[in-house]
């Protein structure tokens, strides 16, 4: 039934359309009802309580509403700066260097070879650790004055004083760049490897035969092939890491002195160590909004093949 | 009742005449106290009052709530877990074998909460009109909740006691707005624990500790050009508790504070953090961190749980920590094995217990502890029994049971409770209490104030933050930390 109406687009109004697909909305009408409670009701209350003043000595009754107060309070700050700058290299950088890291891995794995299997099975490793665990054990290997890390650096001849990163507000964020990478990377080697394996063959056998050398072959065969792939892997690592918490909350907790606060840092701070709220919430609206725009891009990359496909 | 007013003379107290004649009801102890005196309370001191005093816990509370009463409460605290130690478990057990012999028709809905967790289940509870009928918080908690109206008002007096008979800190730590909100359960200060090996190996006398802040800073120099060892374990975390709990009795000491807390009549709304007296805490720090480098690098990332290895390892020579520290370091030196434990168990005979150092101005400490709260009736599920709550908290604040339910880790809030047999046992039992015991007069609470947790865990760590990556000057950092605190004072 539901097939028919697909088939034979009405012209009929938006109620209409509604009234003619109402078996197919009565399908979806639970499903729909959980999404709006637990996804569309959190966004409008947050949305709502980011125009109100929510100082921890007043009972939520009695927040006092405050307009866009919040926001200007959040973007005039020089905080706010300084911890942009740290989410955008926290960003690009995880993004950038574990797509690098992703790659490499992924075309190595992609080639036969004894072992690829046990490769591929450590390689993964990192990924499937709790990210809580790794925080842990990263601190423990960073540790700036018994890290094992400093240890061995230092036993090598390398450094002749202690080898401090986390207690370092210049190398405290590219250290924990370094793990989130450890830690991530291996999502993109898997998205990647599994868009090498669609490769087709006899395109590679014809660019061999007519000449091409392995480079070549990379740049005009199996890099147009994977760019799909690519751009997908580059935006959900970049709303991953936009919105990752653990790896900067437990190893230093923004610190030291802000070095390593990001976004999502600091909204948790401001929520629950600071008692706000209001301005908490203003903070994630901005956040939802830097998201919205990257979901378009996500969407688009997803539907760019069909598009094309559809003329 | 007991020593802390033993000071006073005879004659005088007999001058307090009816006041003091109703009070005896209720306090056994052989004299009534108004005020205690800390230059009196010493170890010795502490020694000789335990023991004096028998207690009948169901006589007192039978004056407050009838034994008979029939009724139901619900009650929420953080109480042990598996870390602690089995002697803890079974006080909480014994507490409540006798409260169910004591109160037969009052029925209890305990829930024990882990100490991460419970204030955030607090706070949306209270949202929800969901609390709990009673909640025993720690100290800082409860301003808060009434700040917000979420609590009735509660005060010894009506359980029974006196308020006499509670640290004047504890009491301050439950009063706002000139009202009071809770009753003081236990309490405790940290102590000053050092390294008596360490310090010989520094050519230091082993067996006295550093008097002063600038006694500290010298020492840790010392410590680290002699030995090559961290001298003081320095703790600057953010978000971490640990941080203003070792870094205030610095500030107060030198005639500093976040707001007007460490002064005789706290207003809570004076700032003194841009006092001179910060100034020179911060500095203090900023010697040890920047200029000697003689405490360890991870400060700005640890807590003092990140010192106990370093402690025990004998590569750290000073920490502050609570009275319990001796017991974790002897549990964790017993639990090492082969050559480390040889060497951790010879760090633990060398561990010695001292006095906070004192400032330019003073000796202060941090007042720590929990209070007993009792809800607002509009704020807790179904209907609240003001009686049966009573009960509780009578039973629970009594010389008795604030004696025996921080047997390990704490001393009673009631004062009476330091006068009673089970006193003695723990001063015969537990190592150095009577040290970390004698600070009790010192203590000053955190300011009972909601914006108290963002100026302790945020603002006062990033000051140090900002001085010691020189982000900012120490002055730079002590301003900014002021403007911070009257901005929020300001409500921004």
């Amino acid at each position: 039934m539901s097939k028919t109406h697909r088939s034979e687009p009405s012209t009929r109004g938006f109620f209409g359309r509604i009234a003619d697909h109402r078996l197919d909305y009565l399908y979806i009408l639970p499903a729909l009802g959980v999404m709006m409670l637990v996804i569309a009701y959190p966004i409008y209350y947050t949305v709502y309580l980011s125009f109100f003043r929510t100082p921890p000595s007043l009972a939520m009754q009695d927040k006092i509403f405050n307009g866009i107060d919040n926001y200007i309070t959040i973007l005039t700050a020089e905080s706010f700066h300084e911890v942009t700058i740290n989410t955008m290299v926290w960003t690009f950088w995880s993004t950038f260097m574990a797509m690098i890291l992703g790659l490499g891995a992924a075309l190595v794995l992609n080639r036969e070879f004894v072992g690829r299997g046990v490769l591929r099975g450590l390689l993964l490793i990192p990924y499937v650790i709790s990210a809580v665990a790794a925080s842990y054990i990263w601190r423990w290997i960073y540790h700036s004055d018994f890290g094992v890390l400093g240890a061995i650096l230092l036993q090598l001849g390398l450094i002749d004083d202690k080898l401090n990163l986390l207690d370092n507000v210049d190398l405290v964020l590219p250290s924990l760049i370094v793990v989130n990478v450890w830690k991530e990377f291996p999502f993109a080697m898997i998205m990647i490897l599994a868009g090498l394996q669609t490769v087709p063959d006899q395109l590679l056998n014809a660019a061999r035969v007519d000449g091409a050398g392995a480079f070549e072959r990379f740049r005009h065969v199996t890099l147009p092939h994977l760019k799909g792939v690519l751009v997908i892997t580059v935006l959900l690592l970049f709303v991953a890491n936009l919105n990752h918490f653990t790896i900067p909350w437990i190893m230093t907790g923004g610190g030291p002195a802000g070095a390593s606060d990001i976004w999502i840092t600091q909204i948790y701070q401001i929520a629950f160590g600071r008692i706000r709220f209001g301005i908490a919430s203003a903070y994630s609206v901005i956040l939802f909004g830097v998201m919205v725009v990257i979901g378009y891009f996500y969407v688009k990359a997803l539907t760019g093949d069909d598009d094309r496909r559809h003329g | 009742m007991f020593a802390i007013v033993a000071a006073r003379p005879r004659r005088a107290l007999a001058k307090m005449g009816a006041l003091l004649a109703s009070s005896a009801m209720i306090l056994s102890g052989p004299v009534a106290a108004q005020s205690i005196d800390p230059e009196k309370w010493t170890p010795d001191y502490v020694r000789s009052i335990a023991g004096k005093t028998t207690v009948d816990t169901a006589a007192e509370c039978a004056k407050a709530v009838p034994l008979d009463y029939e009724g139901q409460v619900d009650y929420w605290y953080v109480g042990p877990n598996e870390a602690n130690p089995e002697l803890e478990h079974k006080m909480y057990a014994d507490f409540w074998a006798a409260w169910e012999e004591t109160y037969p028709n009052i029925e209890v809905n305990a829930q024990n909460l882990g100490y991460n967790d419970m204030l955030n289940k607090l706070r949306t509870a209270a949202l929800g009109n969901a609390a709990p009928d009673v909640a025993r918080l720690p100290i800082l908690w409860g301003s808060e909740f009434a700040a917000k109206g979420q609590l009735s008002e509660l005060k010894p007096e009506d359980v029974g006691y006196d308020s006499a008979n509670f640290w004047p800190g504890a009491m301050k730590s439950v009063s706002l707005n000139g009202k009071t909100w809770g009753i003081p359960t236990n309490n405790e200060t940290m102590a000053f624990i050092w390294n008596a090996g360490i310090f010989e190996e520094a050519g230091l006398d082993p067996e006295k500790a550093p008097d002063t802040w600038a006694e500290v800073v010298e020492y840790s120099k010392q410590i680290k050009e002699k030995t090559g060892k961290a001298g003081y374990g320095l703790v600057a975390r953010v978000n971490a508790g640990n941080t203003p709990f070792r870094f205030m009795p610095m500030v107060w000491g030198e005639g500093g504070g976040a707001l007007d807390e460490a002064s005789e009549s706290p207003t809570y709304q004076d700032v003194w953090i841009g006092k001179e007296g910060t100034v020179r805490a911060v500095q203090n720090y900023y010697d040890m961190y920047v200029r000697d480098k003689s405490v360890p690098v991870s400060a700005l990332t640890n807590t003092q749980t990140e010192n106990q290895d370093p402690f025990l390892a004998n590569q750290l020579a000073m920490v502050i920590a609570h009275p319990s520290e001796y017991a974790t370091m002897l549990d964790r030196a017993n639990k090492a094995t082969g050559s480390d434990k040889e060497a951790a168990m010879a760090v633990v005979n060398n561990m010695r217990y001292g006095k906070i150092p004192a400032g330019q101005d003073r000796r202060a400490v941090v007042f720590g502890g929990s209070n007993v709260h009792i809800f607002n009736p509009d704020n807790v599920e179904g209907d609240l029994d003001m009686e049966a709550a009573k009960a509780l908290v009578c039973f629970m604040t009594g010389p008795e049971w604030s004696t025996k339910l921080a047997w390990v880790s704490s001393n009673p809030g009631n004062t009476r409770g330091f006068e009673t047999e089970w006193m003695k046992e723990r001063l015969d039992t537990i190592k150095f209490l009577d040290v970390s015991t004698s600070m009790l007069p010192s203590g000053i609470p955190f300011p009972p104030v909601a914006e108290s947790p963002e100026i302790m865990n945020i603002i006062i760590p990033e000051m140090l933050q900002n001085a010691l990556t020189e982000k900012m000057t120490v002055e730079e950092a002590v301003a900014d930390a002021e403007k911070k605190v009257k901005a929020l004072l300001d409500g921004m």
